[in-house]
């Protein structure tokens, strides 16, 4: 059951800005997040600020650079059935449409995905762990399957976005507003690590929200896409899974990245495999290294083991299927 | 199924043997016809227990022991009862609320509110409040300290001398051991032994509609509302506690929401809610939340299975031994069985052993052929391993060595035996033999097919009375008390009162599931429904026909055997034209209704009636990734006559969906750090989604023409339906990558380690 709180729908952008930094207050988009944490206990809110409202928020459009402004309200399902997402940024089409089930889809906005909790089931469950302010992380000796190889550090989480890493696979930017302003990152400075701050998933400070996404303008020769490998058919995060977004020229890789879902506390770059990748034809053999690279710094926990052979066998299927 | 259904052969006999003759051709039974309560349930009008809201309703709560195992030191509730809406606050020292408790027969083994907290989730206080909210804030401001004491929740440690003790008296509930044969000199002469050891998951149970009460008391009458798969059952467990006469207590159930059979037993929530009823005078509702079911309201244990077999290299099955391990979770419960495996074959040796144990778990309650499905798992991977090993096809090893009369229990012959046929018409019907050579494609995805065979141990309790009430315009009304429990009951009965009576199913109205107005019929558990009503269903319309005939015959100066009923008439068979609608028959009109009572018969003396079933899979493994696809079902199940054709393949399909839950995605995980549940929500318990139930699906009735089980012929199907489904896709698997899965589920986190290994990565 949900705890006590006030709900707000602020008038304007700025006065979410302003409500959004008062003590105890939470923003609200879609709420498929949201509600659960509340509901479950995972953190309690004082004030609960709907931002699903204003229209300054939404809409999908072209920029003037030949990119695209994605509005933070945009639903999972409006980003997977866009034309020109599908057709220019097919990574994050299809992350979009992998996540979850067509109602949270339909419910669930991009802003929110990307600011969504981890879904560490200590975090969401009845444990007092170090992300809720605890003295420990549960999974370091429990049921860690579902954790990470990557970038753990006292804490195990795994990112559960599959928009975010299609995200940094696109070198995607993020419009920040806050009680101080406007900034813009790109998403792949936007994750924190446990290691910098335990707490908290994002950078955002009290009362920043993310305004919108931009995507720079797609590479010449890119070519684009997302695999993720979940425990069931719909429905659910994924076990791993990877983005890659490639340039090619004459049949090599020229540029691009590949990042991984589902193996880290943030969408993970497997930047070693970049470079084997990067001046090579996308073979069996460049294939073959690129996989290694991206397995060779996993450090798997007692019952996530299989996670490494998972990403070798993801990792290689994506390449193949954009050779 | 001795934990949860009565033994039918404990249940004195009646003298009358059936007396119907079996039907010919029928008319309406067995086609394709839609529900009769189709719009209720699609248009949501249908209202559950879970909809219902009486005037001046009370919501309950319950709180919960967080701990897996831990002693209520004290529990503080004066802020809690001076809460807004707060009408009572329940403990262990509430008066009223020291009702010893009952896990089955074998005599009180808890308290309503138990102070020795055995699992997570443990009921230890209530709140009854004005709305659902305000219960669930109290519940909060209950304080209760705890002793938290050290736990067990893995089978094996639980049998360790120095692990903790669930129950004073230790952790072994029941070892049994049973045996024919010589089974060591078997294994010394065979051509071939071999074996595994196989571990099946804990399942949780997912009803779509959660378990829910509604009590309420007139004076000293208890009214309930459940969702339960028993009324009668439910009735007695309630006048027990309350210390009622049966007739004080009335339960209904107007619709169920599935069970799956953890709502055959009394939850403690129904008697909380009737509990809170009668303090408060206000009708109460309570129900358990997903999260709160998950811990406490059921499931299938895990099982771990040891399996030896040999056999000669003609293809004889010379020896089965197995060894069965389970827990029963902290209370009295069923863990395992080797039923399946000391019956499906003929083998003249074979031994089994089985432990059942306690631990500081959430209570197993009947899951869907209770221990069969983990039994098929080990078995019917372990007769294909053979077959490979001797060199003969699955299927032509299974059926060299098919039983025909029920070994366990001294060779009683079976009523009819359909499974040779299951077996060969279901590997016709789904190209086996092509499938089964199918060259590889190149690439790293394979396919492979399997099969697996099962049976259904019970056979029913046999005893059940129904009214049928013929209206003086024709139109029926249908009285049972058999519940619902969503796979078509009300349906198929209706269409035996229709093939009897000739009146279409839209003239005829069911009332069911009320021990007020109802008479007795077993739970609907144990795939008996259908074989225990649906002959005393038949037997009562057969009464009113012989009275509406007798009526009919007279009018129309016919002799009643020169009569039928057909399409709301009364036709003379040599003149069709001179039929009279039932409306117009003056007997009628001047009785205005007629009443038929029928009763179940005995089951026929010296034999046994049960289904079998043959199943095949078609699956495609990623072996990149360690993705399981299953392409394609197939079942093929002797269940005798097929009552109701759609509600048939709904049990057929609904059955292999859950296997493939069980085969590839569920998994009860605790934490063994507290002994918690860590995955006890919708999202975490991975139950299938409709992307992983094929497309491909086919549904193979076998119909051995059975007369002797029972005068509608009919034999159980939705448990038989869910036990060989895991083990095909299980041997399909291996057919597929040549990794033979002894560990249920098949995840992909499991199989593509499985995968590197066998590759030597
Ligand atoms: C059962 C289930 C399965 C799921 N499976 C997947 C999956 O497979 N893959 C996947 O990617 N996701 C999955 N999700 C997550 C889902 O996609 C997200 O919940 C959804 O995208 C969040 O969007 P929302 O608008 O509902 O966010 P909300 O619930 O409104 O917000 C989520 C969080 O972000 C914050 N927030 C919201 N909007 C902003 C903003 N503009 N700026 C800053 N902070 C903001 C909120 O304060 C809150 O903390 C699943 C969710 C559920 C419940």
């Amino acid at each position: 059951m949900l705890p006590q709180f006030d709900y707000i729908r602020p008038g304007s952008l700025d006065e979410a800005v302003a409500r959004g930094a008062g003590d105890g207050a939470v923003l609200h988009s879609g709420g498929t997040d949201l509600l659960g944490c509340l509901r479950d206990g995972v953190f309690t809110a004082d004030t609960v600020v709907a931002i699903g409202h204003l229209a300054e928020l939404r809409g999908i459009e072209e920029t003037r650079d030949g990119g695209l402004r994605i509005g933070a309200l945009s639903t999972l399902s409006e980003i997977a059935a866009h034309p020109l997402i599908a057709e220019r940024y097919t990574v994050l089409s299809l992350g979009a449409g992998s996540a979850a089930s067509p109602q949270l889809r339909n419910q669930g906005t991009i802003g929110g995905n990307i600011c969504q909790r981890p879904r560490c089931w200590y975090f969401r469950g009845d444990f007092h762990c170090l992300r809720k302010g605890g003295s420990m992380c549960y999974a370091v000796a429990g049921a860690n399957q579902y954790h990470c190889i990557f970038g753990g550090d006292r804490c195990y989480i795994v990112h559960p976005s599959d928009t975010a890493p299609a995200l940094v696979a696109l070198g995607a930017r993020a419009r920040i507003i806050g009680p101080s302003g406007t900034r813009v990152v790109p998403l792949e400075s936007f994750f924190v690590l446990p290691a910098q701050n335990v707490r908290r998933e994002t950078i955002l400070e009290p009362g920043e929200l993310v305004a919108e996404v931009l995507l720079p303008p797609p590479g010449v020769g890119l070519r684009s896409t997302y695999r993720k490998v979940r425990a069931r058919g719909a429905w659910d995060f994924a076990l791993a899974g990877a983005a890659a977004a490639l340039t090619f020229s004459d049949g090599r890789v020229n540029g691009g990245r590949l990042v991984l879902s589902g193996v880290a506390p943030i969408p993970w770059r497997a930047a070693e495999a970049e470079r084997v990748l990067i001046d090579n034809p996308l073979d069996a053999e460049t294939i073959r290294r690129a996989v290694e690279a991206c397995v060779a710094d996993a450090r798997p926990m007692p019952h996530n083991g299989y996670k490494v052979d998972l990403v070798r066998g993801v990792v290689a299927e994506t390449l193949r299927s954009l050779a | 199924m001795k934990h949860y259904l009565p033994d039918p052969d404990q249940i004195p006999g009646e003298a009358q043997p059936q007396e119907l003759p079996p039907w010919g051709e029928t008319r309406v039974v067995g086609r394709s016809l839609s529900r009769v309560d189709g719009y209720e349930l699609v248009s949501g009008t249908a209202v559950y227990t879970l909809d219902l809201t009486l005037p001046d309703m009370l919501h309950a709560v319950i709180v919960r022991c967080p701990h897996a195992h831990a002693r209520v030191v004290r529990v503080e509730t004066s802020r809690a009862e001076a809460m807004p809406g707060v009408r009572a606050v329940l403990t262990a020292s509430t008066p009223g609320a020291e009702i010893p408790w009952y896990f089955g027969d074998d005599g009180p083994t808890s308290r309503l509110f138990d102070s020795h907290c055995r699992y997570a989730g443990e009921e230890v206080a209530a709140v009854a409040a004005e709305t659902v909210h305000q219960a669930w804030d109290a519940a909060r401001a209950i304080e209760v300290e705890y002793e938290v004491l050290p736990f067990v929740i893995d089978e094996a440690e639980a049998l360790e001398a120095d692990a903790p003790a669930v129950h004073e008296g230790g952790n072994l509930t029941e070892q049994r051991e049973f045996a024919r044969g010589d089974v060591e000199a078997a294994f010394a002469e065979a051509d071939v032994v071999l074996g595994g050891t196989f571990r099946t998951p804990c399942e949780l149970h997912a009803p779509l509609e959660t378990f829910v009460s509604v009590a309420r008391w007139d004076g000293d009458r208890l009214t309930v509302w459940d969702s339960t798969q028993g009324v009668f059952a439910r009735q007695q467990e309630l006048a027990r506690y309350f210390r009622l006469p049966l007739t004080s207590v009335r339960v209904i159930c107007p619709y169920v929401g599935g069970g799956f059979g953890a709502k055959l037993s009394t939850g403690k929530y129904t008697v909380i809610a009737a509990l809170a009823a009668r303090m408060t005078a206000r009708p109460v509702k309570l129900a358990v939340t997903r999260e709160d079911s998950f811990l406490s309201e059921g499931n299938r244990p895990a099982n771990t299975i040891r399996l030896k077999a040999a056999a000669m290299r003609d293809g004889t099955l010379t020896a089965l031994e197995g060894e069965f391990l389970g827990s029963v979770g902290a209370y009295p419960s069923g863990a395992v069985s080797p039923y399946l495996l000391l019956a499906l074959y003929d083998c003249a040796n074979a031994r089994a052993a089985t432990t059942e144990v306690y631990t500081n778990a959430g209570r197993a309650r009947a899951f869907r052929a209770p221990a069969f499905p983990p039994c098929a798992w080990a078995l019917e991977q372990t007769i294909d391993a053979l077959a490979e090993e001797i060199g003969m096809d699955p299927v032509e090893f299974r059926l060299k060595n098919l039983a025909t009369v029920l070994q366990l229990r001294d060779d009683l012959p079976y009523t009819s035996i359909g499974l040779r046929e299951c077996i060969i018409e279901g590997a016709r019907e789904f190209g086996w033999e092509s499938a089964r050579s199918r060259p590889q494609q190149d690439g790293h995805l394979r396919r492979g097919v399997g099969m697996a065979a099962g049976m259904w141990a019970y056979p029913g309790e046999p005893r059940a009375t129904v009214f049928v009430k013929l209206f003086a315009d024709g139109s029926v009304n249908l009285n049972m008390g058999a519940s619902d429990i969503g796979t078509g009951t009300k349906t198929v009965m209706a269409m035996v009162v229709a093939e009897e009576l000739g009146v279409p199913l839209e003239q005829i109205q069911i009332e069911h599931a009320d021990t007020g107005t109802t008479q007795y019929a077993p739970a609907s558990g144990g795939s008996q429904t259908v074989v225990v009503s649906s002959p005393a269903v038949r037997a009562a319309a057969v009464d009113v026909k012989g009275q509406l005939l007798e009526i009919a015959a007279a009018e129309l100066e016919r002799p009643a055997e020169g009569l039928v009923l057909r399409d709301g008439q009364v036709v003379p068979i040599d003149d069709e034209g001179a039929a009279v609608p039932l409306a117009e028959l003056r007997g009628l009109r001047q009785r205005q209704n007629i009443v038929g009572v029928g009763r179940r018969h005995p089951h026929p003396e010296g034999k046994i009636a049960l289904p079998f079933c043959a199943q095949f899979a078609d699956v495609e493994v990623n072996t990149l990734t360690g993705e399981v696809r299953v392409a394609r079902l197939l079942a093929a199940h002797d269940s005798g006559r097929v009552m109701s054709y759609l509600t048939y393949e709904n049990q057929v399909f609904g059955g292999m969906a859950m296997g493939i839950g069980f085969g590839l995605t569920e998994d009860r995980v605790l934490d063994s750090q507290t002994g918690k549940m860590v995955n006890h929500n919708w999202h975490d318990y991975k139950i299938p989604t409709a992307k992983d139930v094929p497309l491909e699906q086919t549904c193979v009735p076998i119909d051995p023409h059975d007369t002797e089980c029972n005068t509608t012929g009919a034999k159980g199907l939705g448990e038989p339906a869910h036990i060989p489904t895991a083990a095909a896709i299980a041997n399909a698997v291996y057919h597929a990558t040549g990794v033979r899965v002894h560990d249920a589920p098949i995840t992909a986190m499991q199989m593509v380690r499985l995968l590197a290994e066998t590759r030597g990565d």
